[in-house]
């Protein structure tokens, strides 16, 4: 084990879980959980990403569900305008997020992070204020008016992913693969760039930023290489859950979905690598859980960012690592290297 | 001539509600580099505490205002005691506490949602009748509006110039550390920096509502205006803040009269983001952006 690198080390970890999460399907059946999870992980990609830039790049953005949405939004606008299928619009979705990213990260990422934070979250209510308040029809089609932003109902009946045709009663276990795809694509590229020379860059910059600029480092051309390149496979989560869901609306844009998924991260652990899975996981367990006790979905949400914040601010993620390494000075291994490493 | 009036009446209006709004959270920033999220959710406080002294209690108008800035206050003053001050001078502490302060604003929220339900009210607490100034007609709440948001502005600026608790604020806001040296117990200085903000805030709500209509969501818009303005006058700045929603607000007017209420957020984004692009600390911001 010791001749692997951390990073062969995460992969390894990846492929275990999607080898489960590819697993689970033949374990669960019901229809009702499959979308569940299906959810999950689309979340758990957005959670993940948004991670690699709050954690690890320092790039404190509200944007996300923005990026995520203008995903969403080209899938369902190019499905239905142009008539291309949802294959065709996954890859379209991401480059354009990709796309809005850079001229979004030009506008905000010379500033300070608490402007960066203010600045995108304006931007994005500022969206979706013009998506909302949009009342010219562009289309008028059989069951309406279709708004070109979708106005306040957004856009549905997209055409779905063509399972239903392929795979019959079977139609989930398509989309679900699907959904995987994506997810271990977001969810690789993440470790990539956290234990890859972009992670490094920003572990010096954030160790030293005086030294790891002498060096040459670029903290605002490196921040917006990862904000690019989250955003585009946000865009890409976001473009999948429109395929899945067949819709699109502006409820997107919920400060309440927002602070889901930011409490996600929280709970995983900011700065880790695997914590937004965890965290994705606990707080889509809590919610169904809490279903049962009415309407208290924000309640929750508000309570554990605020307890989180107060008590584990490094999350799950942080826990784990502190009950290791107070296990490891109670049991110490023996230490059978050599003191002075050798050259090789 | 009238098109001027009618930009101008409305754009003060509009300046000197953002003004209440921000000018609160210019301060809160500026003395503990603490961004409040939840500065909307206070206007909102206030305003339905306005509403519900005059409508359950039948509380008089001028009575009820008071009360809904002192529920602003109490509001902001419950959360420094049980969150905020175990955070101060932890690791992370700004973006920490904008998550933090995000979970209590969407908590209270959901529980005004609870309280009161989503239906929009009319604000009571507000002054009938127009008056005519040429042709255009003005309402006496925008004169209200005006002078109560001054008066306000006015009291905190002598506070803070004038009072040796406001040389205390702006001593902490300096340097926290040489204030301590002096004597100054920042702990109990940012307590009460919290409690003006939300005093503040709930002033600013209680007026935006009397021209708009009560919800538990009323308090986004107006935050998302303020956290703009405080952005382009540089974050902390107490009188740029002031200076910026004033301008901000007659521009707004003029793009809204021209160009429709639809486009007065995204161009006064992006006149905001121009900005920034020359100035990146805004307009009376300190030197902090990141050079690398």
């Amino acid at each position: 084990m010791t001749n692997l690198s951390i990073i062969q080390k995460h992969l390894i970890g990846v492929v275990v879980l999607l080898g489960f999460m590819a697993f689970l399907p033949t374990v669960i059946t019901q229809r009702y959980f499959l979308g569940e999870i299906i959810v999950f992980m689309i979340w758990a990609s957005v959670a993940v990403q948004w991670n690699v830039l709050m954690g690890h790049a320092g790039v404190f953005s509200l944007g996300q569900m923005l990026i995520f949405a203008i995903g969403a939004y080209c899938a369902a606008m190019v499905m239905t305008y142009l008539g291309l299928s949802p294959w065709a619009a996954l890859p379209i979705s991401a480059v354009v997020a990709a796309v809005a990213a850079v001229f979004i990260g030009l506008a905000c990422l010379r500033l300070g992070p608490a402007y960066v934070a203010l600045l995108t979250f304006a931007i994005s209510y500022m969206v979706f204020v013009l998506i909302i308040t949009e009342s010219e029809c562009f289309t008028n089609t059989a069951g309406g008016c279709q708004r070109f932003f979708g106005g306040t109902t957004g856009f549905s009946r997209l055409e779905d992913l063509g399972f239903r045709e392929m795979l019959r009663g079977n139609w989930v276990l398509g989309n679900y693969f699907t959904v995987l795809g994506v997810f271990a694509i977001s969810f690789v590229s993440s470790v990539l760039v956290i234990h890859g020379r972009l992670g490094l860059a920003f572990r010096a910059l954030s160790d030293s930023p005086v030294y790891a600029a002498a060096r040459g480092l670029n903290r605002t051309r490196s921040q917006l290489v990862v904000f690019v390149v989250t955003a585009f496979f946000t865009g890409l989560t976001g473009a999948v859950y429109a395929a899945h869901f067949r819709s699109v609306g502006p409820s997107l844009f919920d400060f309440s979905t927002l602070l889901f998924i930011l409490a996600m991260v929280i709970v995983g652990g900011l700065k880790s690598t695997w914590g937004p899975i965890f965290g994705a996981a606990m707080m889509m367990i809590l919610v169904e859980f809490a279903k049962g006790m009415g309407d208290v979905r924000n309640t929750i949400i508000g309570v554990v960012l605020v307890l989180f914040v107060l008590l584990l601010p490094k999350g799950i993620a942080g826990l784990v690592a502190r009950l290791f390494a107070r296990a490891k000075t109670r049991f110490p291994t023996p230490n059978i290297k050599p003191s002075i490493p050798d050259q090789t | 001539m009238d098109a001027i009036i009618q930009i101008v009446v409305s754009g003060l209006t509009l300046g000197a509600m953002y003004a209440l709004g921000s000018v609160g959270l210019a301060l809160t920033y500026g003395t503990m580099r603490m961004f409040n999220m939840a500065h909307g959710v206070f206007m909102t406080i206030g305003a339905y505490a306005a509403y519900s002294c005059v409508e359950a209690f039948g509380v008089p108008l001028a009575l009820s205002l008071v009360a809904g800035i002192l529920a602003g206050g109490l509001i902001a003053a419950i959360m420094h005691l049980l969150v905020v001050q175990f955070m101060l001078d932890t690791q992370d502490f700004e973006i920490n506490i904008l998550v933090a302060t995000a979970g209590v604003g969407i908590l209270l929220q959901d529980f005004l949602l609870k309280i009161y339900g989503g239906y929009p009210f009319r604000q009571p607490v507000q002054v009938e009748g127009v008056f005519k100034i040429g042709n255009v007609v003005v309402p006496y709440q925008s004169l209200i509006i005006l002078a109560l948001a001054f008066a306000l502005i006015f009291a905190l600026a002598w506070v803070l110039t004038k009072t040796k608790f406001g040389l205390a604020i702006r001593a902490t806001a300096m340097n926290q550390e040489a204030a301590m040296l002096m004597g100054v117990k920042t702990s109990k200085t940012y307590l009460q920096v919290l409690i003006i903000a939300g005093m503040l805030a709930g002033a600013a709500g209680i007026l935006i509502s009397s021209i708009s209509t009560l919800s538990p969501d009323m308090g986004q818009n107006p935050a998302v205006r303020a956290f703009v303005i405080c952005v382009v006058a540089g974050l902390g700045s107490v009188t740029g803040a002031g200076a910026a929603a004033i301008a901000l607000g007659l521009f707004e007017a003029a793009i809204q009269y021209y160009f429709g209420v639809r486009y007065g957020l995204p161009l006064m984004l992006g006149l905001v983001v121009v900005v920034l692009i020359w100035r990146p600390s805004g307009l009376f911001g300190r030197q902090e952006v990141i050079r690398s």
